[in-house]
């Protein structure tokens, strides 16, 4: 029995020897880290609800990206994973059809497969999804002019195929728009767009702005969302009169927003102002005690 | 008036009497520091959370669909909501800086030894209810830094492999994050563990008050170094009495904690709301790196980078009980850190790891 | 001893404001939430919305649309895409609510039935009274 005690109590004696190497034998581990563990952690803890793991599997990319494609089709993965599509989860199948996990079904008209559209075919294969831009578009000068005479820009022209990005008003420029007509038309055009396309900037900047001082921004990043989304298919009639007409009604919506946003920045202000006062507040009350607790100490 | 009040009560209670005894017969080493304030400073850090998780608790809807536009209610709408969520989140974490600190502080005054064995028991049980308490607490926004780290610390049991899952499950209310983690989460929150604290820190003061404070180990006192064989509160020869001067001393830190409270709402309000905290939880998308607060990325990042789920989260349990118990390890009567050069390097080392793991986490 | 009571008296102003500054936000904080300015009720009469036909209007800040379903009876929904926020658009022809930006499907209850909506339309409390459609 007392031996036993003895044990315990050299051992309870060396113990934080013993915690010392366990703290190195974890330095050890840590440093020696196989690269990628962060991947094979979040696999195991971060079970996701809806089982099937997201976007992995994906027929179309393992062939378009393997060798023994002809170098144009293995530069087309490139292209979209630095586009806007990319980035929102929308991938070969979504535009091109074709079953995304069965390679032998993957470019099968029975899943709906559609290929490289034609010239033609071009502005009904993206208004699939972009349906209120085709309507405007079929209405437009641009629009007619390919359905009549095969010869015309479409959506490709403008926006390319694979690496499409947010539409910017500088998509209308010289060199494109020279293609078929001289600037003067464009230009006309672009300075209609000018000051809605600015003011939406702008207040793009503050909703950011507000966002890093913690407030959150969401419902007035849908008004505008919905607001530029509006701007953008109207401007796909390319009627300048029409644009000019509308941007009163689209300057005044902007304007509401601004107002509101104003708002929020007077409120910031004055959180910030009242909170620093409290601070002083405590900083002079701690000064005053520390004082009287000197005075005490006699 | 005041006086008529005074006597009155000191006929019914012993007014006098109980105040000489508890607050002016307690005596306080002269050579006291700073650190010695960091108990009281955690006990107001914890009345504050209490009164401004009261009020959160007018507009606060614990369901999935309505958390997190509750709370933007709170911060926009309710008069002043802003000031006291605000208060909220930043004491909550420095309710755990100062915990640390004192912790640390205790350690290297060798303030755990006998007889304080169970005060330090007690207050390694408030560091965990703490935790608890910020872990239950920062599922309840419903943002998606909730949903995804409550996610990940909810798989954690599972690395058990029996009751692992029972209890993942418990947690989770499921097989996955939903409504019912975030009002089982927000029951422990407001219900199950207040009381919890309050009992053991409850028993933790009663604990320190009873047997006396300490003096710093790096002057010689004669008087601590008796061997203790029968209870006694220990004796400062040099001290004051707890009130006023000591008193006093605490309420100056307690004033200095506010100000610093409202320095960091005031200038750095996004301190400790990241973007992924002021989203809304998405179940469908899995922001891209997903951390915890702070205070626990040390762990976390440990955990990522052991391969081994069950070898990493049994490492874990243990430190945490080696940490608990570490009074019944180390028995050396030495209170002087600078004298015990091994003790000192192990310490050292921990704290070392803990940042690195810390700052790792942080960025990678 | 003048420097203490000076020390006190400031204590004691301080002190007050310190307690002033948080009483005050409190008491406000407790007080019963404005009545969310009653958004008005809208009136539509029945005879403007024939069978199958749509009939849109504004709901507070909302734009919303009513719909008399073929056989089914009235329904009054917001327009507002939970994608991103565009405004959807009734098609009569195939019975459904599209919207134009990316061409989410919505049946005419507001359940998604294609595209990227992650949730269904918001339908707004409907009351039909005589000839009246109150919506609110």
């Amino acid at each position: 029995m007392g031996y036993l005690n003895r044990m315990g109590e050299v051992l309870v004696r060396y113990s934080f020897i013993l915690i010392g190497l366990i703290l190195l034998l974890m330095l050890v581990v840590i440093l020696s880290a196989p690269a990628g563990y962060r991947e094979v952690f979040e696999k195991e803890f971060l079970r996701k609800s809806w089982g099937v793991e997201k976007i992995e599997k994906s027929a179309c990319l393992e062939c378009h990206t393997s060798e023994i494609m002809r170098l144009e089709l293995q530069e087309i993965p490139q292209e979209w994973k630095k586009s806007w599509h990319y980035k929102n989860n929308v991938s070969c199948h979504n535009c091109h059809g074709g079953d995304r996990e069965d390679e032998t079904m993957s470019m099968s008209h029975q899943r709906g497969f559609v290929g490289t559209p034609k010239d033609t075919e071009v502005p009904d294969f993206c208004g699939k999804c972009h349906l209120g831009i085709l309507k405007n578009y079929l209405k437009s000068g641009h629009g007619k002019a390919l359905k009549s005479s095969q010869k015309g820009p479409n959506c490709v022209t403008c926006h390319g195929s694979h690496n499409i990005q947010k539409a910017d008003i500088d998509i209308i420029n010289e060199g494109l728009c020279t293609q078929c007509h001289s600037f003067e038309r464009a230009k006309v055009m672009k300075q209609a767009l000018f000051a809605t396309e600015n003011k939406i900037k702008h207040i793009e900047k503050e909703l950011t702005y507000l966002k890093s001082k913690g407030l959150y921004t969401g419902d007035e990043k849908k008004t505008l969302f919905r607001t530029q989304v509006e701007f953008h298919i109207l401007f796909h009639t390319i009627d300048v009169e029409q644009v000019k007409e509308q941007t009163d009604k689209f300057t005044k919506r902007l304007n509401l927003i601004e107002y509101r946003i104003k708002d929020t920045f007077e409120e910031l202000d004055f959180r910030q102002n009242f909170s620093t006062f409290l601070m002083l507040i405590f900083a002079g009350l701690g000064g005053v005690v520390f004082l009287i607790s000197r005075s005490c100490r006699e | 008036m005041w006086k008529k009040i005074k006597k009155g009560i000191e006929i019914r209670i012993g007014l006098e009497e109980l105040i000489s005894n508890s607050l002016k017969k307690y005596r306080v080493p002269k050579d006291t520091n700073i650190f010695y304030t960091l108990g009281i400073i955690t006990v107001v850090a914890y009345m504050i959370q209490a009164v401004t998780g009261y009020f959160l608790l007018l507009y606060y809807v614990p369901h999935s669909e309505h958390a997190f536009n509750s709370i933007q209610d709170i911060m926009n709408n309710a008069p002043f909501g802003w000031l006291i969520r605000m208060m909220h989140i930043v004491v909550s974490n420095l309710m755990v800086v100062i915990i640390l600190l004192h912790i640390i502080s205790l350690f290297v005054m060798g303030s755990y030894k006998k007889p304080r064995e169970l005060t330090w028991l007690a207050g390694g049980c408030l560091l965990l209810v703490t935790l608890a308490f910020c872990l239950s607490g920062y599922l309840l926004p419903w943002s998606q830094r909730s949903y995804w780290a409550t996610t990940i610390v909810t798989n954690m049991p599972t690395a058990f492999p029996v009751i692992g899952d029972f209890i993942a499950k418990g947690l989770r209310g499921g097989d996955y994050v939903s409504g019912i983690t975030l009002t089982r989460f927000f029951a422990f929150h407001v219900a199950f563990l207040p009381p919890l604290f309050l009992l053991i820190v409850g028993l933790h003061i009663f604990l320190v008050t009873r047997i006396g404070l300490t003096t710093p180990p790096f002057n010689k006192s004669a008087e601590e170094e008796k061997p203790w064989t029968e209870y006694r509160h220990v004796s400062h020869p040099n001290s004051y009495p707890f009130y006023p001067n000591f008193l006093l001393k605490e309420v100056v830190m307690i004033m200095v904690f506010f100000a610093i409270t409202f320095f960091v709402i005031s200038f750095m309000p996004t301190l400790f709301i990241p973007e992924a905290a002021n989203t809304p939880a998405d179940p469908l998308k899995t922001p891209a790196y997903i951390k915890p607060e702070w205070y626990f990325l040390a762990p976390y990042q440990m955990l990522k980078l052991i391969p081994n789920k069950f070898f990493g989260i049994s490492l874990q349990l243990i430190l945490i009980g080696i940490f608990l118990l570490w009074p019944f390890f180390d028995k050396k009567e030495e209170r002087n850190i600078l004298k015990r050069p091994l003790l000192l390097v192990v310490f050292l080392l921990s704290i070392l790891l803990w940042v690195i793991l810390t700052v790792w986490g942080r960025y990678s | 001893m003048k420097r203490r009571s000076f020390l006190s008296l400031l204590l004691a102003v301080l002190g007050t404001t310190a307690l002033g500054s948080f009483v005050y936000p409190l008491v406000r904080f407790l007080a019963p939430p404005e009545e969310k300015a009653k958004i008005k009720k809208v009136i539509v009469k029945k005879n403007d919305i024939p069978a199958s036909e749509a009939k849109e209007i504004l709901f507070g800040n909302t734009p919303a649309i009513i719909i008399n379903r073929y056989g089914k009876g009235y329904i009054a929904l917001s327009k507002v895409c939970t994608h991103l926020g565009c405004l959807v658009d009734y098609n009569k022809e195939k019975k459904k609510l599209i919207c134009p930006c990316h061409a989410g499907v919505f049946s005419l209850e507001g359940h998604v039935e294609s595209g990227p909506p992650p949730k269904p339309l918001s339908i707004l409390p409907l009351k039909v009274e005589g000839e009246d459609i109150i919506i609110g």
